[in-house]
């Protein structure tokens, strides 16, 4: 039992070692479009401070189903294709009710590469080469756009291996109707609907981060063991047993979400239903649901300020001062041994989970500071006896982590973007099975970004990392690692 | 020589003399400007240069640039030194106007800041040169205000065509500025009946 739990910790190790290089390796899906660009005739900086981060303008044109907050029409320089006439609103039901698509194909395309720098990894771990050039390269299709004044849509796809959380696949794909609320006399952008694979309403994307890797609690599973059917009955019964959760906040979810942004979008709200299994098919039965609300304290002296998309400065728009507060929750209930996969002659095994956190975002001027608060508890029980034998599951010690982060962001020019980071993830958890020295992982991530033009971005991240166990040896080891690479879309 | 011959011969040589600097007639200089190595010959600005020992007061009329639809409009506007130009935003987003040099004099660089639709900034351009106007909320938007010491400019059309009102009787030099193309001048008499000058700039 002892050197099974042994080998576990090894491979667990192993996986843990593998992510992290990934991570570190992994493109951020950078979702900036220039087929918005061509539609308005316009530069990337009309809605990207420091793409793919939006800046206020950007914020209300994504919130206005992709189109320009007010006089949407008189700005784009591409007219869109009517699919039938207006005044068929009219005949409606009797005809087909008329739309629209772009009027050429709304289409972008992504490359980036990176070249890192890792640290000496002992060989006990695995090998890991110092130096990799240009990995991963990662060429996503981004197509966005809107179907009319209410219907939008967005789909990214990344079509090459490699590339943040997959080997090539979809990231976001789906369709939304936007300030359905009118219908029912709701105030403005009170309630729209998106259906399809899509980013949960995360306090701060994943999807479309600015970093060269992954918020490290976003990336935060609970897997109690890698391999479940090696839980035994034993007492006491071991800390972490049957717990084998995939879920990942940070991943696109396939579902439906019900969300507004009333108040100028100072008030947001959302409530999605979701399969749970990341961006995957449904693996269970149950579906989940994830809950987010946010509000943002305009800190502008000036009332008439407040009310413009930007705030106005000495040497042109920007955005405003800001404080925006939120909350988040995320409730599940997992399945495990289902038709006895795991234990066949016990019944299926289901873990409740939830994920709560808050949020905030400070923005004044030049500078941008934000960070998060989450905590994990997923349900854990273990069988009654040796599996053989056993007849039921009972209770075990739940499996629980906490973390988040907290980062800055300074505009020297604006061309010249300078980061700091620190994630924290806290998983006893993962310290049983070895994952690292102490039950509390960190990471310090201090970085430069370039933005050679409007959409290339040359960009630096070096990353300070916790200290792991080097297998059959008392001593410790940081997976550090220095990323640089480019990163344009066109 | 008897008298015919004479006047004649008279005659001849001003007229060659005339043709060989150009004689435009009082009034209006019209002509047109063509363009090697260079996209158009509109939006050319064709002036007057300075007249030794004359000075003009501006004019009480302001003149005003608009930013409508992400644009500057007119895209190039010529004015006599000392003119006030009021900027005014059409659009419902938020323009800001700034150049950073006027004649290439990067201590003349300022910075209007920024003001909502229907409202207008004025500034008064005091110093010769051409100031690109930008903003720096849409980089691709893009204008120019060409300060000149006479009154007497025109600015060409798409097909490079201009036309520079009530000029004085008396010998000139004509000017040309462009965003890509090289100065131009050319020495013109300005004399009675309005006629074509031909201009060439190039890149």
């Amino acid at each position: 039992m002892e050197r099974r739990g042994e080998h576990v910790a090894f491979a667990l190790s192993i996986t843990l070692l593998a992510s992290l290089i990934y991570s570190i390796a992994s493109a951020p899906r950078a979702n900036a479009i220039p087929a918005f660009s061509r539609k308005y005739q316009t530069s990337c900086t009309t809605c990207h401070n420091n793409f793919p981060e939006l800046n206020d303008f950007g914020v209300a044109f994504k919130k206005n189903g992709f189109k320009f907050p007010k006089d949407d029409e008189s700005f784009v320089k591409e007219p869109p294709v009517l699919l039938g006439a207006k005044a068929q609103k009219e005949a409606f039901p009797k005809a087909l009710y008329p739309g629209e698509i772009p009027g050429n194909l709304p289409i972008a395309f992504r490359y980036s590469g990176f070249a890192q720098y890792n640290s000496k990894i002992p060989l006990a771990v695995g090998f890991t080469p110092r130096t990799d050039l240009f990995a991963p390269n990662t060429f996503t299709i981004i197509g966005a756009g809107s179907f009319g004044p209410s219907l939008s849509f967005w789909i990214d796809n990344d079509i090459s291996t490699g590339g943040s959380g997959a080997a090539g696949g979809l990231g976001d794909g789906y369709i939304k109707a936007n300030d359905i609320g009118h219908w029912l006399h709701l105030p403005k952008d009170a309630l729209n609907v998106r259906f399809g694979q899509f980013e949960l309403d995360l306090p701060f994307t994943q999807a479309r981060t600015i970093n060269l890797s992954d918020y490290d609690i976003y990336d935060q599973a609970s897997v109690a063991l890698a391999n479940p059917a090696l839980c035994e009955f034993a007492v006491p019964p071991p800390p972490s047993c049957t717990t084998n959760n995939p879920f990942m906040l940070g991943v696109p979810q396939r579902g439906i979400e019900f969300g507004g942004y009333p108040n100028d979008g100072n008030f947001t709200w959302s409530v999605a239903i979701v399969n749970g299994n990341n961006d995957g098919p449904a693996a269970r039965n149950s579906k989940d649901v994830y809950a987010r609300v946010s509000q943002t304290f305009n800190l502008e002296r000036d009332a008439s300020v407040r009310k413009e998309v930007r705030a106005a400065g000495p040497t042109g728009p920007r955005d405003h001062t800001s404080l925006r507060l939120g909350a988040f929750g995320y409730y599940g209930r997992n399945a495990l041994n289902i038709g006895g996969s795991l234990f066949p002659n016990l019944p299926t095994i289901h873990e409740p989970f939830y994920r709560v956190g808050g949020d905030f975002r400070f923005k004044y001027r030049n500078f941008e500071l934000w960070g998060l608060g989450m905590f994990g508890h997923d349900t854990n029980v273990v069988p009654n006896a040796p599996s053989d034998i056993a007849t039921g599951f009972v209770s075990a010690r739940p499996v629980t982590f906490a973390g988040g982060f907290a980062e800055a962001e300074y505009w020297v020019y604006p061309w010249l973007i300078g980061l700091i980071r620190y994630d924290v993830v806290n998983s006893p958890t993962d310290f049983a099975a070895g994952l690292s020295r102490y039950d509390t992982r960190n990471r310090f991530s201090p970085g430069v970004q370039i933005l050679v033009r409007a959409n290339i971005k040359i960009a630096f991240e070096y990353q300070r990392r916790f200290q792991q166990p080097i297998p059959d040896s008392p001593q410790f080891f940081r997976a550090n690692g220095f990323v640089v690479g480019t990163d344009f879309l066109f | 020589m008897s008298t015919l011959k004479r006047a004649v011969l008279t005659g001849g040589m001003l007229l060659a003399a005339f043709s060989l600097a150009g004689v435009v007639t009082a009034g209006d200089v019209k002509g047109k400007v063509a363009v090697q190595g260079l996209k158009s010959a509109g939006n050319i600005v064709v002036y007057v240069d300075a007249i030794p020992g004359k000075k003009f007061d501006p004019p009480s009329q302001h003149v005003t640039i608009d930013q409508r639809q992400m644009a500057f409009v007119p895209k190039v506007t010529a004015v006599l030194q000392g003119t006030t130009v009021e900027f005014l935003n059409s659009d419902s987003v938020a323009h800001n106007v700034y150049w950073p040099s006027i004649g290439g004099n990067k201590k003349l660089a300022h910075n209007l800041g920024t003001w909502p639709k229907g409202e207008k900034k004025p500034f008064q351009f005091n110093d010769l040169g051409a100031a690109s106007l930008l903003c720096n909320v849409h980089p691709e938007m893009s204008g120019t205000v060409v300060v000149v010491p006479t009154p007497y400019f025109g600015v060409t059309d798409r097909d490079g065509a201009f036309e520079i009102k009530n000029v004085p009787p008396g010998t000139y030099t004509l000017k040309t500025w462009s965003e890509d193309g090289k100065v131009t001048t050319q020495s013109i008499t300005v004399v009675a009946q309005p006629t074509n000058v031909e201009l060439t700039v190039k890149k």
